[in-house]
């Protein structure tokens, strides 16, 4: 009885809640105030210890991230990729390595949080549980990744077809009821940090520099010319 | 052609006297916030020294600006794919100790304080943490006039001969104010990952969208002269903004206008956008003529056309006409930009300084006899110095214009004197009459309507359904993070 409950408060609910506030706070936040988006960099007031937190923490996150995602878009590139035992076995251990330099990272700057004095004011409740639900879900992912062996190839089987069933609205618990509970609290954990984003500082996720890459070096704004930037 | 029109400032060092005014304005109408409490938009350094933040001059340390590496011109700092990579953790960024802990006093405690033996005191406070600081290490002008020492002057990158620093009690001293550039190539803009900096078209004001910053920093090292601020409290970036509110109603910066000695010019330039990256590949002691060949004279009619063409205004055409800033800058070749070999093509220029008054190496104070031009090494202020603030490492551009100062000064000396004016040396330092005469009432008399051409600008042409409902251009949304 507990676990269906507690597999439906993971499995259905808490997946729809975190895409509701993801797609209606999202555009109200860009639309209300812009002023706030910001990644809220710290650098400035303390960068020595910074560099062990933030480097290790996005080199090792974003390519684990990248990875889950491909699992989603092409979970057929993924398997016949998988099926070769000896790049099975490449990937999994570049996977744990990146996982535990994501996790040395988060790490150092959940303390660089606790011991710069600098930080004092720049430190407000969010950025506390963001970065204790960070480690959290870092730490259940190195965990996983380490006991329970091919993760990457059994996350095509049962998670893949279960976020599936949740983009078709007919959610299909059954795909991962039966896993043990870290694995649930690490779903659990990344619904949440999805429900969270819009409200916090991790809206910088959302913004993808490519304008940058094909732009003109030098960029005008014409009042007079309404197509706005013109070299 | 691609006829641009600029603002320009253009600053008078021989006039500066450091009061600050110019920063006091600024900093009371534009950084007086939460955030901003060490930002300087106006600041003024003494020279020789490290100034604001410290060793900005210094591109080895933060990589700023421009370098041309045979036909093309990079970011010193790095390129796109390295900007992407270094998001997370920007290498170069100066920090808060490159400026100063900002504090504050704690008044309150000089009326709040129970009774007890002592008087009470007013201890410092970090602005920043709110605790208190037993030991201020720096502050703003923290090497204002030397700061009775030798060890800020030592410091200064343009300082060829260090022995100078010796002869302390003779050295020469002068101040410079400065402003964001407002530049023709501005290394800030182009290193933007969110494309949050442009520059305005119609008068070529650099500002930072504040809705679209996202706090990547790259701009605050890219900018080789560090007028680009991160605001730690809103997590964006911040700059001088040329005063747009008030030049676009016509009146000038505010810095200018509270300048005491009355040492700076705003007036309208017209460039040549389409040379603008041809003439930074030169080497650096060509680029302060370089800089000059791409300013376009006024009164050409081609020129007036391209610029019709680009939509520039007849009003903004009137004012390039009697532009201060073009006298200074282009006719009289006496205004030199900023540190030209970062390669920004900056868009503030300024009159080189030659106080000390005339003072003879090794006898000091002493008057030169008028009618003669003293030698350029006789000055006071090394022109090797002088040269390397203003002229790319090129002592000739600098000369020339000292050389004009002077022979303005003995020409004038003798007309107040009712003494026989001597045509010739004005000749030589390439004066006439006229000019020397255009120039005397802007150095001294000119009021605020000579030495301010500011034309009005888009509000003025929008009719009057666009401007309904857009008055002020305060941010009232919520800034920076936790409760308002």
């Amino acid at each position: 009885m507990l676990n269906t409950v507690l597999n439906t408060f993971i499995f259905v609910a808490l997946p729809y809640v975190a895409l509701a506030m993801l797609i209606v706070v999202t555009p109200y936040r860009y639309y209300s105030n812009r002023l706030t988006w910001s990644a809220y960099s710290t650098q400035f007031l303390e960068r020595k210890t910074l560099f062990w937190g933030a480097n290790p923490w996005h080199y090792g996150i974003i390519p684990i991230i990248l990875a889950h995602g491909l699992g989603v878009v092409a979970p057929g590139a993924m398997k016949s990729l998988l099926g070769n035992v000896e790049v099975l076995v490449f990937l999994e251990s570049v996977g744990l390595g990146l996982g535990l330099f994501a996790l040395f990272g988060c790490v150092v700057l959940l303390l660089r949080r606790v011991n710069a004095p600098m930080l004092k004011r720049v430190t407000y409740p969010a950025d506390w549980v963001l970065l204790i639900l960070l480690t959290f879900q870092t730490a259940t992912g190195v965990y996983i990744s380490l006991f329970m062996r091919w993760g990457s190839q059994w996350y095509l089987h049962t998670a893949v077809p279960y976020l599936y069933s949740l983009l078709y609205f007919n959610p299909k618990v059954e795909y991962l009821a039966d896993f043990p509970l870290i694995l649930k609290l690490h779903a659990a954990g990344a619904f949440l940090i999805v429900a969270l984003l819009p409200f916090t500082k991790l809206v910088h996720l959302l913004y993808w520099p490519l304008d940058f890459l094909k732009d003109p070096p030098i960029l005008y704004r014409w009042r007079s010319r309404p197509e706005g930037k013109v070299e | 052609m691609d006829v641009r029109a600029q603002l320009v400032m253009v600053f008078n060092l021989d006039k500066c006297i450091g009061c600050h005014a110019c920063s006091l304005s600024c900093k009371n109408i534009w950084t007086d916030r939460k955030g901003a409490e060490y930002m300087w938009w106006n600041n003024v350094e003494t020279k020789p020294g490290v100034g604001y933040p410290k060793k900005w001059e210094d591109q080895e340390e933060f990589k700023g600006g421009w370098v041309a590496d045979g036909h093309n011109l990079r970011l010193k700092a790095m390129g796109k794919g390295p900007t992407l990579l270094s998001m997370f953790f920007q290498p170069n960024m100066p920090k808060l100790e490159d400026y100063y802990e900002p504090f504050d006093f704690d008044y309150g405690n000089l009326y709040g304080a129970k009774g007890g033996d002592d008087q009470p005191v007013a201890e410092a406070f970090s602005q920043i943490t709110g605790e208190k600081m037993a030991h201020i290490k720096a502050g703003p002008n923290w090497d204002d006039d030397l700061s009775g020492s030798q060890v800020y002057a030592a410091a200064d990158v343009n300082l060829e001969d260090k022995k100078i620093i010796e002869q302390y009690s003779t050295m020469f001293m002068q101040y410079l104010p400065r402003i964001c550039n407002h530049c023709a190539n501005p290394a800030c803009v182009a290193s933007c990952p969110s494309r949050a900096i442009y520059k305005r078209g119609e008068d070529g004001v650099v500002l930072v969208d504040q809705e679209v910053c996202k706090g990547w920093r790259f701009c605050t090292s890219a900018c080789p002269y560090k007028k680009v601020y991160f605001n730690w409290n809103s997590g964006k970036a911040e700059k001088c903004i040329f005063c747009f509110p008030r030049t676009e109603t016509g009146q000038c910066n505010a810095c200018a206008h509270s300048c005491v000695g009355r040492i700076r010019y705003v007036g309208v330039l017209l460039y040549d956008a389409e040379k603008v990256e041809q003439a930074l590949l030169k080497p650096d002691n060509q680029l302060v003529e370089a800089h000059r060949a791409v300013i376009l004279d006024p009164r050409d009619e081609a020129v007036r056309e391209g610029a019709r063409k680009n939509g520039v205004p007849e009003q903004w055409l009137e004012a390039a006409e009697k532009s201060p800033v073009y006298a200074l800058v282009k006719e009289f070749g006496l205004a030199l930009p900023l540190h030209p070999e970062f390669r920004t093509m900056p868009m503030a220029y300024y009159i080189p300084s030659l106080s000390p008054v005339l003072s003879a190496g090794g006898e000091l104070h002493q008057l030169v006899e008028h009618g003669t031009i003293p030698s350029r090494e006789a000055l006071r202020a090394p022109i090797g110095y002088l040269a390397s603030l203003f002229g790319g490492g090129n002592r000739d551009v600098v000369a020339a214009a000292l050389e004009k100062l002077i022979a303005l000064r003995i020409h004038m000396r003798a007309k107040n004197l009712d003494q026989p004016t001597d045509e010739a040396s004005l000749g030589k330092a390439g004066l006439d009459e006229a000019g020397a005469k255009r120039l005397y009432r802007l150095f001294t008399i000119g009021g605020y309507n000579e030495r301010n051409i500011i034309p009005p600008q888009q509000r003025e042409e929008l009719d009057s359904h666009t401007r309904k409902g857009a008055s002020g251009f305060g941010i009232l949304k919520k800034t920076g993070r936790g409760r308002r």
